[in-house]
């Protein structure tokens, strides 16, 4: 059956040792929408996004997704090394010869401090490291969780915009967040 | 189109046969006959092989732990067979039932290994000098045991179920190397055992006289070491099922 | 992401950890210059006790060198960004294996055959010794990996102690090896033994180890 989604999820449920977190869940995503998942602590959230990426398995139900789908992901640890530098850790991703890296490092800045070790880094600027992975990787589906904690003002405007400009261009997004955002997104609440 | 129909009725078997519930009436019905027939021919072997089987033109009346060592050593390798066709199954088909079989196998292998480790050193004292060993069968029996051991605390480290089961799946299936060893072990390297009294494709070398009783002892500690795995497979769907209305029923 | 990118990413994060690599290979120099001193001086045991006392200090060796091997990746998100980009993780488990090999198990063959030129002074059979080190380095690195990544969130002890029984028939074939290089008989049969071992393996173990990781992600 020929549809335009990107990414399906038909009854899902997942139970840990025999303790339910979430049933009958269930959403349709299409290209350039973009889906909030809503919850309270320890409702599932992360566990959630994990079963789309494909990482967890779900106790029942089906995900499904468009073929060669490519997705990005960024969740509590911000896969960064932290013994290396910055540099380094970019030069990992094999993002080194980007076009946009100088522009984006200025904009995010972090300019200065491409031969900083990441462990000496704040909080903040890790995630804003870490942010760069989303920014430079074309992607057709961004999976979020709980990407704003952390960031100042200005990079949280600049991933708004970032986020928008994706969705315009025919991305889908599902992130989680307690803090509000201002992109028009379906709201879905695993309560 | 018959392959899809013939894929959905091997399914439907398949989880209809794995089910718990079921395969826990089955086996309540199954064990007092299991339990009786074994003892009856494990104790009537026994008897046999003690008192009325001549002495051995070497060894003298010794030998006769044979009928222990022997039967435990034999069940101890094919349960570590069954442990790892079950946890194959696990993995392949995802019948939980097979991760319940084989985690309630390894306790049981652990105790049936350590039967045979001390039965062989008892019986070692009088025919070799020595209660224990380097050669090679004995330390690969000895390296089973530590596997069973080593199954048994990983398991066990895992709180979360789903995961310790395919886990001990993997390792109880890449451990399956070591039975060939065992079982080979004995020919490649010359050591202190003996080479295979019984094979497949030659007359046994062993005196007929001897052999029956050691079959039948080999029978009815099988039968004897199977209720007992029945009983502890029964402990693990108590442990994991407890939260299911039919234990609860049951109970 | 292609073979040469992943490879030469799990070089530069080994390198960097310079603990990682230059421990194990620290360690084994210790223990090999610290055992003629428990021997005494006139004793004609020395070379006779040699090849034992190698033989466990490079799998006690090797033990060391894993540990944690995958724990870094694991805890800080690495593995979990691997998998959703779709990448082959038995190949990454397979060169990450490769380049601890490279920078640990190599040079300690190198130093274990020159060892061996000093305590037996025979060049023969340093030659002899020394690609059956590499093979069995190679061997206990990946089975004492494969035991890292079971417990792999609970500490590596747990592990390394469960695949502890699955070295030792190594342990048996190389002592015949000893044997097959002293007495020069039978050595390449041997050779071949542990090689067709390793073969096995090499390719194997990583496509399992790569499953238990995948299990422990979910």
């Amino acid at each position: 059956m020929e549809s335009s989604y990107l990414i399906e999820a038909n009854n899902l449920a997942y139970k840990i040792n025999e303790v339910r977190l979430f049933t009958n869940f269930s959403f349709n995503l299409k290209a350039g929408e973009a889906l909030h998942i809503r919850g309270s602590n320890g409702s599932g959230k992360s566990t959630l996004i994990r079963i789309l990426c494909g990482i967890t398995p779900s106790s029942k139900g089906k995900v499904n997704k468009k073929d060669e789908l490519v997705c990005s992901y960024l969740g509590h640890k911000n896969a960064l090394k932290t013994y290396l530098s910055v540099r380094d850790n970019i030069s990992l991703l094999g993002l080194s010869d980007h076009e946009s890296l100088e522009s984006l490092l200025s904009l995010l800045d972090l300019s200065e401090k491409l031969d900083v070790i990441v462990a000496n880094l704040s909080f903040g600027q890790q995630k804003k490291v870490a942010l760069l992975r989303i920014f430079l990787t074309g992607a057709d589906l961004i999976l979020l969780d709980e990407p704003f904690v952390g960031l100042d003002s200005n990079s949280h405007d600049l991933l708004c915009k970032f986020l928008e400009k994706k969705l315009h261009a025919g991305s889908g997004l599902i992130y989680t967040s307690h803090i509000p955002t201002g992109i028009s997104s379906k709201d879905i609440s695993l309560d | 189109m018959l392959r899809e129909i013939l894929i959905i009725v091997i399914k439907k078997f398949i989880h209809q046969f794995a089910s718990p519930k079921t395969y826990f009436y089955q086996v309540n019905r199954l064990y007092p006959w299991i339990l009786y027939i074994s003892i009856s021919i494990y104790i009537s072997a026994i008897i046999w092989g003690l008192f009325f089987t001549p002495k051995d033109f070497v060894q003298g009346h010794s030998y006769r732990i044979i009928y222990f060592h022997v039967p435990a050593s034999f069940v101890a390798q094919s349960l570590y067979a069954a442990m790892a066709i079950s946890s194959a199954v696990f993995l392949i088909w995802r019948v939980k039932l097979a991760a319940y079989l084989s985690r309630s196998i390894a306790p049981v292998g652990a105790m049936v290994t350590f039967i045979a480790l001390v039965s062989g050193s008892i019986w070692g004292i009088p025919t070799w000098g020595t209660w224990w060993e380097w050669d090679a069968r004995i330390t690969s029996t000895l390296i089973l045991f530590i596997m069973y051991l080593g199954l048994i605390s990983l398991h066990n480290s895992f709180n979360n179920f789903e995961k310790a089961d395919k886990l001990f799946s993997y390792l109880s299936i890449i451990g399956f190397v070591q039975i060939p060893i065992i079982k080979k072990s004995v020919d490649w390297w010359s050591s202190l055992h003996q080479p295979a009294s019984i094979t497949i494709s030659d007359k046994p070398s062993i005196d007929p006289s001897m052999l029956y009783p050691l079959f039948m002892a080999m029978i009815g500690f099988a039968g004897l070491v199977a209720c007992i795995v029945i009983l502890s497979s029964k402990v693990q769907i108590y442990i994991r099922e407890k939260n299911k209305n039919w234990i609860k029923d049951y109970v | 992401m292609n073979i040469l990118l992943l490879l030469k990413n799990e070089g530069l994060k080994l390198i960097k950890k310079t603990r990682a690599w230059l421990g194990p290979i620290l360690i084994f120099i210790l223990i090999m210059v610290a055992f003629p001193l428990t021997v005494e001086l006139t004793s004609n045991n020395l070379s006779d006790a040699f090849y034992p006392v190698l033989f466990i200090s490079i799998l006690l060796v090797m033990m060391l060198a894993t540990e944690g091997i995958f724990l870094e990746d694991y805890d800080d998100g690495t593995l979990e960004l691997f998998l959703i980009s779709k990448n082959s993780l038995s190949q990454w488990v397979f060169l990450k294996i490769f380049m601890h090999w490279l920078l640990i198990g190599v040079p300690i063959s190198l130093l274990g055959a020159f060892f061996n030129l000093g305590a037996n002074n025979d060049l023969s059979s340093s030659i002899m010794l020394f690609p059956a080190l590499l093979i069995a380095t190679y061997i206990f690195l990946i089975l004492f990996c494969f035991g890292n990544s079971l417990s792999l969130t609970k500490g590596s002890a747990l592990g390394t102690l469960i695949t502890l029984p699955l070295t030792l028939p190594i342990l048996v074939i190389l002592g015949k090896l000893n044997t097959a290089i002293i007495f020069n008989i039978n050595y390449f049969e041997f050779l071949i033994l542990i090689f067709g071992v390793l073969s096995i393996i090499i390719f194997a173990f990583p496509a399992i180890i790569s499953r238990i990781i995948k299990t422990h992600l979910e």
